[in-house]
Formats: C-alpha cells, structure tokens, sequence
C-alpha cells in the first residue's frame, strides 16, 4: 500500500507558494454555532465510527476468544492472547522478519534516494526526466510490483537464467522465492527499489532549502565537494532524513501485500511478515483474539520506535 | 580545470542513467512480456526482448475476461474515495483550523497518533462493521474503509495549508452576516485548493491500488476491483499465464502514470518556485 502520509513536503511547499500574508491567523471564537457543528459532523463520525470504535473494539477481542457471528459466544479468557503471541515461535519470527526488514530497507532507500538526490540536484538538463523516471516504481501498485518480482525471481525466470545459464556464477538456478533468506531478501529489494523515487522526491525538496551562502562561504574556505556534503548538506536537511527515517520505518511495518503474493509466507512461515502473520490468523486460522492482541504489540511496538526517534533526534539537535 | 568539470558532470549523467537503467528494468519487462505471445513465454532460452511482438494478451483481456468490470469498479471506488474524503477532510480541517471547540486538541492529537498505526491492524474490527452493515461482497464495503484510512492524513494536510490562509477574508464574510458554511464555501474551498487536489491525488492512488481489504471484502467475480483481479487471475491457473496478468497490469497502470504526468507538471512549478526564492 503506497502510504499517503509521505508526501507531507510537497504540502509544506506548496503552503509556503500561495501564502498570501505570512502571518498567523487569529482564531475566532463563537459560543453556539450551528454550521460549525454540521460541518464538523461528517469528519466525526466517519473518524469515531471507522477509526477510534475499532481502536477500542480491538482493545476488547484481544482479551476474548472472539467469534464472529451471531451464533457463537466469545470467551473472556484474559491475557491469554498476549501470552499466545508472545510465546509463538512463528509470530516471533514474524516480528524479527518485520525488523529486519526495517534496517535493511530504511537505510538503503535514504542513501540511494539521497545520493540520486543530489546528482539530480547538481545537474541542470533533463532534471524533469530523471525525476519522472526514478518516481515511477513509487506509483507502480504493490500487486504489480510483487507479480513482476514473482516473475523475475522465478525458479525459470529471467534472473536465474542470467546468473546461471549465462553468467555461470551459480552452478544450479537459486529457488529465490522457496528459501526463507532469499526470499526475505526479493521482499526487501522490492521494497527498496519502490521507496528510492519517495525518498529523492523528498530530499531534492530538502536540497533546494539549504542555503546557498553556506555553500559559497565553503568554496571560499577551500572545501571540496564531499566535505561540502558530510559538513554542509547533511546537518542542513537533518529534519528531513528524521522525517524520512519515521515514514520509513511505518511503512516496513506496513509490509504486506509484497509477501503475501511472493512468497504467501511460505517454506512453513518462514517469511511471514507481522502483518501477514496477522492476516492469516485471523482469516486463515480465524483466532480474531490472538490477531486483535497482536496488532496491539504491533501498534506499542512502532509508536516506541517513533517516539524514540523523535528523542533520539532531538537530543542531537540541542 | 574546465575538462574535468566537464568530464566530472559527464559522470553525474552517466550514473544517473544507468540507475535509471537498473530502476525501470522490471517495468520494461513487464511490458516486454506482456506484448509476447503464452506460448513463448515458457521457452528457452528466456529474452528479454521478445523476438516477435503481439498484442494477443491485451485483446483476450480486453475481449474474453470481464476485465473491463474490475476497471469500472476500481474507478467507481477510487473516485468516490476521493470525493467523499476531499469534502470531509477539508470541513474537518476547516473546523480545526479556525475554531474553538471542546475536545478540539483530543481530537487533533488523536488524529495525529492514527497516522503511525499501520492500517490493516484494524482490518478484523472494520471487517465486523462490514458484517454488521451488510457491506460484504459491496462497492460500498471499500469506500467507507478507504475514506477512514485516508482521513488522518489529508485533514492534517489541508489544516496545516488554512492555517496560512489569512482569516482578514473570513472576517469580511462574518461582518456581511455570513457563517461559518460561507466561510468554507467562498474563502476556504477556493483557496485551499492546491492542497485538496495534491491529497486527492494520493487518495486516488491508495484506492485505485489497495489489496488487502478488497481481498478480505469481496468474493464475487462483477465487484472484484483490479488489483483482486490481477491477483487472482494469478492464483486461478495452474501455471500461471503472465501475458494476461502483465497486460492486465499494464492496463491498469495507465491511468496512473498518465494522472501522474500531467500532475507532475502542477508539482514541479511549486517545487522549482520554492528553490528560486532561496
């Protein structure tokens, strides 16, 4: 799933283009009124209906054995969920495939997305073209992306004939999607490979924000072009590669559909994913109670890492 | 001096090229075999570049497959999310931005903390709401999900865009006995424009591509949007037809990357305004 939340720079540049008067406005203040009331109605009740009632509902399954339907009883049987999560080798494995996959991903889509970045930065013709070439794997749709994949890394596909058949370096083609490594591995590069075009998108905004004084006091002083970066470009868009470390990681959190239709979890669940861990319990299995106290640990788990970025971050800066 | 300058953008170029090179390679392919004939596909050695080109698998999907059902249902989906999730979370950002209300800060931060929580975790609640509204194997059991999902993010976008909007306009309107409605309909609607139609954009994107809850909601072959289609095509047959699957894909790619050209002009001009001011 393509997380709208990523494109929150734009949006920061787009306020600043049709800012009319930069200061901030007052708030009005009024006792009873009607239009507000009806005009906050629809966001209110699609958000407590949709959103905050299944916060809470969840909150309650994950202390029952939960049946869904009219017939069944559901079963209080308290902290059992949670014991059955936390004692679960494959959810354990799960979690740990999820983490995983969150260093590798992170990291590398922020380094290659940043120095694609700032090439595209430096040069000055076909900076349109580049951008639009880099971004299309971002808008490629998570089904496609897994199927082309699937397809690539095929027992008898293109990739195994290359390295095998052509390059000789591997002696018998590599079953890249039947391996619990390898195909950990197909599911982080496809991640990768869509999350490069964001992660440029994002930092060339950055770039463009970094003053150029900076740059022109550095040449003065006899700075070359990689010292200019590390002491110059980094600290500069520091908040950015925050920003971009956060979205990130909830997004490898998010990790579900390339998994599910590349390797659907399998040599014996080996490759699961939290979320499709999660999924197949509760549709699969149909334990809802066990899926309900799991995406609970899910949810503790990425709020912690985020709010220890933040603070991580922030102590940096002061 | 100036001969390494120049070899030294030369090189830029070049790098840029062939990540290009390496980033699109699994889109060519996918294109390149969709414009190869089933029966070639299993043939030895594999190519890359088909050796006779057809375009067989885009008339059989377009012809024998009611492809075009998935298509109709994905665009009913997709537009209807954006509609619905433009109007309320433009009113919602609209009544946070400029007004005073009790619980408004509970309210804000709790729209903040969704935004971190992956939103399939709430795929089994949501789905007993389905059940409960008789939504399942419905159009009508997506938009509603989509919508939800989506909120968080565009209200805290469109917030963030009126809160730079000068309220000089919105007190004009109050002085000539309008309301709070006025207000949204005559100054806020128009003018935060931009940033509707950018989160609109990625609403668009989210429900034209989103898998898993179509997966959990629908069964029935005439509701399937297309990335249930494409994927279940997939799983149908035995060893799977990728012609199909691919040209399926590629068709169902167009609208978006054909949204996304002509948009990216829109963003470009915003972005390069940006850099020229600094």
């Amino acid at each position: 799933m393509l997380s709208p939340i990523k494109f929150y720079i734009w949006g920061e540049n787009m306020a600043q283009d049709y800012l009319i008067m930069p200061e901030r406005p007052e708030k009005k203040k009024i006792k009873i009124n009607y239009p507000l009331i009806l005009l906050l109605l629809p966001g209110l009740i699609v958000f407590v209906l949709f959103t905050i009632y299944p916060i809470v509902k969840l909150f309650f399954m994950s202390f029952f054995d939960w049946q869904i339907g009219f017939e069944q009883k559901s079963i209080f049987i308290g902290l059992k969920n949670y014991l059955q999560v936390i004692n679960d080798p494959i959810c354990r494995r799960a979690i740990s495939n999820t983490l995983i996959y969150a260093l590798v991903t992170v990291p590398s889509q922020i380094i290659i997305g940043l120095l694609v970045a700032v090439l595209i930065h430096s040069i000055k013709r076909f900076k349109i073209t580049f951008r639009v070439l880099y971004y299309l794997p971002v808008i490629t749709s998570w089904v496609i992306a897994a199927l082309i994949f699937k397809y690539i890394f095929n027992n008898e596909g293109f990739l195994n004939y290359l390295l095998t058949d052509l390059l000789h370096l591997t002696e018998n083609y590599i079953p890249w999607l039947d391996r619990p490594s390898t195909g950990m591995f197909v599911a982080q590069l496809l991640g990768i490979w869509k999350g490069i075009g964001w992660n440029m998108v994002v930092f060339l905004a950055a770039l463009q924000g970094v003053p150029l004084e900076l740059y022109e006091a550095a040449s003065i002083d006899g700075g070359g072009k990689i010292k200019q970066f590390f002491y110059i470009t980094l600290p500069s868009i520091k908040n950015t590669i925050l920003f971009a470390v956060v979205m990130l990681s909830i997004g490898a959190f998010n990790v579900f559909t390339s998994i599910q239709l590349m390797t659907g979890g399998h040599p014996a669940h080996q490759t699961e994913v939290a979320l499709t861990w999660m999924y197949y319990k509760a549709f699969e299995a149909r334990d809802f109670g066990y899926a309900a106290a799991l995406s609970y640990i899910l949810a503790m788990i990425i709020t912690a890492i985020t709010l220890l970025l933040f603070r991580y971050f922030r102590k940096d800066n002061t | 001096m100036m001969k390494t300058a120049k070899n030294y953008k030369l090189l830029v170029y070049l790098i840029l090229l062939i990540g290009v090179v390496i980033t699109s390679t699994p889109m060519l392919y996918l294109i390149s075999t969709s414009l190869r004939s089933n029966g070639s596909l299993y043939e030895y050695p594999p190519t890359f570049i088909p050796s006779k080109f057809t375009l067989e698998n885009y008339r059989y999907v377009i012809l024998k497959v009611d492809f075009y059902r998935s298509f109709i249902n994905s665009l009913i989906v997709a537009l209807s999310t954006v509609l619905f999730a433009a109007f309320i979370s433009s009113t919602l950002a609209f009544c946070l931005a400029r007004f005073d209300f009790p619980g408004k800060n509970l309210l804000f931060a709790s729209i903040m903390a969704t935004m971190i929580i992956p939103g399939m975790t709430l795929i089994i609640p949501q789905f007993e709401l389905a059940v409960a509204f008789k939504l399942i194997n419905r159009l009508g059991g997506l938009i509603p999900v989509y919508i939800a999902w989506v909120i968080p993010f565009s209200t805290f976008m469109i917030k963030g865009f009126i809160e730079g909007i000068p309220t000089d306009f919105d007190e004009a309107i109050y002085m000539d006995g309008g309301n709070a409605f006025t207000v949204y309909r005559t100054i806020i609607l128009p003018l935060a424009s931009p940033s509707i139609a950018a989160i609109s954009i990625f609403n668009f994107l989210m429900a034209w591509e989103e898998y898993p809850w179509a997966l959990t909601v629908i069964n029935d072959l005439d509701k399937r949007t297309l990335p249930i289609t494409i994927s279940g095509f997939f799983g149908q047959h035995n060893f799977t037809l990728w012609g199909y699957v691919f040209a399926m894909s590629v068709i169902s790619l167009l609208p978006v990357i054909i949204c996304f050209l002509f948009f990216q002009r829109y963003f470009i001009s915003g972005l390069s305004s940006g850099a020229i001011k600094h």
